[in-house]
């Protein structure tokens, strides 16, 4: 794991940034977002690539690449949660300073 | 954290994106990593000794090819490449290097090169093997076709390295490492050389047996009468000093006209009982007037024109028991041409040259003739056939040590003991007559031992 992170550190660092700008936005995002139903199917997948990584059952240059995909969306993720809850500081905070 | 899950709903269109980056991230990155691993793989097996050694590497997967020396060398490999950080997985396809039953390794050396063939147990002991070679053979080619084999005795490589020491002794031929028996055959070098391969062998690790086959170039002794130079000339080789000095001596004695040339050289190497076939084949060349004698290991040969029928006839036949056991004795001998008959006067004028010039020798206080007088008693009976009217008096004289009726007694003895040796020869009994003067003519003085040696004599009087 050191290893793919220190090897992919710029995409990695990148997809972080991806998820950042996805976090700020989406807590002011008007729009309909992905169903409960649907987010359970995604997390469910999400989780089967997981399991399929950790159990290294897929072979070769495909295993390398979902590995790489897995941790270019736990990068995404974190991303994404740092980035939301940081808007909704500075909105909740903007919220409580009365106009002027 | 609910404010996470509703937030999390409108994630997903960064997706897109990231997919994208995943795209070019896999295409880009793959074969660089890919590359990396395989280096960083061989650097981990550096110090692990293997043979064709295959490192392929897909994504993070290595599949691992060799062939290891040992069960542990094979498990240190894979678990060498399993630690290096990256790699996700290892295929192991290694195995262990054949097991060579029986473990067969050999050298072998002909016109042009050596040739290592056979099995060696580790490449770097292979390495040393080719090193030794050259360094024994100087610029001699070395091919190698060894291959590598797990099996070999403990002790291998020493046992090799000895052995190549010896195929620079050969002039050709194969030395051969059979599991723990060793086979030397073929032809040595120099002379000796089998006694020093043979010597060097000694020094095989212990386990190693032996069978040691090597040949030597043919133990060459020569000599050649020369009737026109006078001369006597050794040649080919003597193995040592004393046996040297006892030769030399024995050939004086034997040519008492001829000077002895002495080109002889020393080498170990001869076949046993040498001395005692070459003296007395000297004897006998000592014989012919003129004539080769060739000893090649324990073939005596010996070619010439001896004086009288009777003498070639003694040499064709006679010889043989004088030889140590093993020995070959060939003759190709032929009658000198007999001389023409000359007058009583100047046979008197030929055997007082001979005599001149050489003594008929006794054992000391006998009448019993020495061999080494063969040779000039073979003159003396040419030069009484060449007057074979004359009668001769056969005049045997003796020095003063002794009682004066023993001196007499021996006198007489010692001049019928000659005239019975040319009786021998051929020549009819009633032209001798026997004559023993006791100690009562010297011609040198009686003091001193060569004067004494001048007086012990048999003369020859044509009557």
């Amino acid at each position: 794991m050191a290893y793919l992170l220190t090897f992919h550190w710029g995409w990695l660092l990148a997809s972080l940034l991806l998820g950042l700008a996805m976090g700020w936005i989406a807590v002011v995002q008007r729009g309909d977002g992905v169903s409960s139903v649907m987010a359970r199917w995604l997390a469910a997948l999400a989780a089967a690539l997981v399991a399929a990584s950790i159990a290294r059952i897929v072979p070769g240059r495909f295993g390398y690449w979902l590995d790489l995909l897995i941790v270019m969306f736990a990068c995404y993720l974190v991303g994404c949660a740092v980035g939301s809850w940081l808007r909704d500081w500075v909105v909740s905070r903007s919220a409580l300073v009365p106009p002027v | 954290m609910r404010g996470l899950f509703r937030w999390s709903s409108k994630w997903w269109p960064g997706v897109i994106p990231l997919a994208v980056f995943w795209a070019i991230a896999a295409w880009n990155n793959t074969a660089p990593l890919e590359a990396d691993l395989a280096a960083r793989s061989g650097d981990a097996l550096k110090n692990i000794t293997l043979d064709k050694t295959r490192i392929a590497v897909a994504g993070r997967d290595v599949t691992l090819g060799a062939e290891a020396f040992s069960v542990d060398g094979r498990q240190s490999a894979v678990s060498s490449v399993e630690a290096v950080p990256g790699v996700r997985l290892v295929n192991d396809e290694t195995r262990l290097v054949p097991e060579a039953r029986p473990f067969v390794w050999s050298a072998e050396r002909d016109v042009v090169r050596v040739t290592l063939a056979g099995s060696a147990p580790l490449p770097a002991v292979k390495g040393r093997l080719m090193d030794a070679a050259k360094a024994a053979l100087g610029n001699v080619e070395v091919a190698d076709q060894m291959g590598l084999a797990r099996g070999a005795p403990p002790r291998f490589e020493n046992a090799a390295i000895l052995l190549l020491d010896q195929i620079a002794r050969l002039k050709d031929g194969k030395i051969t490492i059979s599991d723990t028996k060793v086979q030397l055959a073929g032809m040595a070098r120099d002379l000796g050389g089998r006694e020093a391969i043979a010597a060097a062998l000694k020094n095989l690790p212990e386990g190693f047996s032996v069978a040691n086959e090597i040949k030597a170039p043919p133990y060459v002794f020569q000599a050649y009468k020369d009737p026109v130079a006078v001369t006597v000339t050794l040649s080919g080789y003597v193995p040592d000093n004393n046996i040297h000095a006892a030769i030399v001596q024995a050939a004086t004695r034997k040519f008492f006209n001829e000077k002895v040339v002495d080109n002889l050289k020393e080498s170990i190497g001869a076949p046993s009982g040498f001395a005692a076939a070459v003296v007395p084949a000297l004897g006998a060349l000592s014989r012919l007037s003129t004539g080769t004698l060739v000893v090649a290991d324990r073939e005596v040969k010996l070619s010439g024109d001896a004086f009288y029928e009777g003498a070639a006839s003694q040499l064709r036949a006679g010889l043989g028991k004088d030889f140590p056991q093993g020995y070959q004795y060939k003759a190709e001998v032929t009658v000198k041409p007999a001389a023409a008959p000359v007058d009583p006067t100047v046979c008197q004028q030929l055997f007082s040259d001979l005599l001149g010039k050489g003594r008929i020798r006794f054992e000391s206080g006998r009448a019993n003739i020495e061999p080494d007088s063969a040779g000039l008693l073979d003159r003396l009976i040419e030069t009484a056939l060449r007057c074979p009217t004359a009668t001769i008096e056969i005049a045997g004289h003796t020095d003063s040590a002794g009682e004066d009726a023993a001196n007499q007694a021996l006198s007489e003895k010692r001049a019928q003991a000659v005239i019975d040796y040319l009786v021998k020869a051929g020549l009819p009994a009633n032209r001798f007559t026997a004559v023993g003067y006791g100690s009562t003519q010297p011609v040198a003085d009686n003091e001193s031992d060569e004067g004494k040696a001048q007086n012990r004599r048999i003369e020859f009087l044509v009557r």
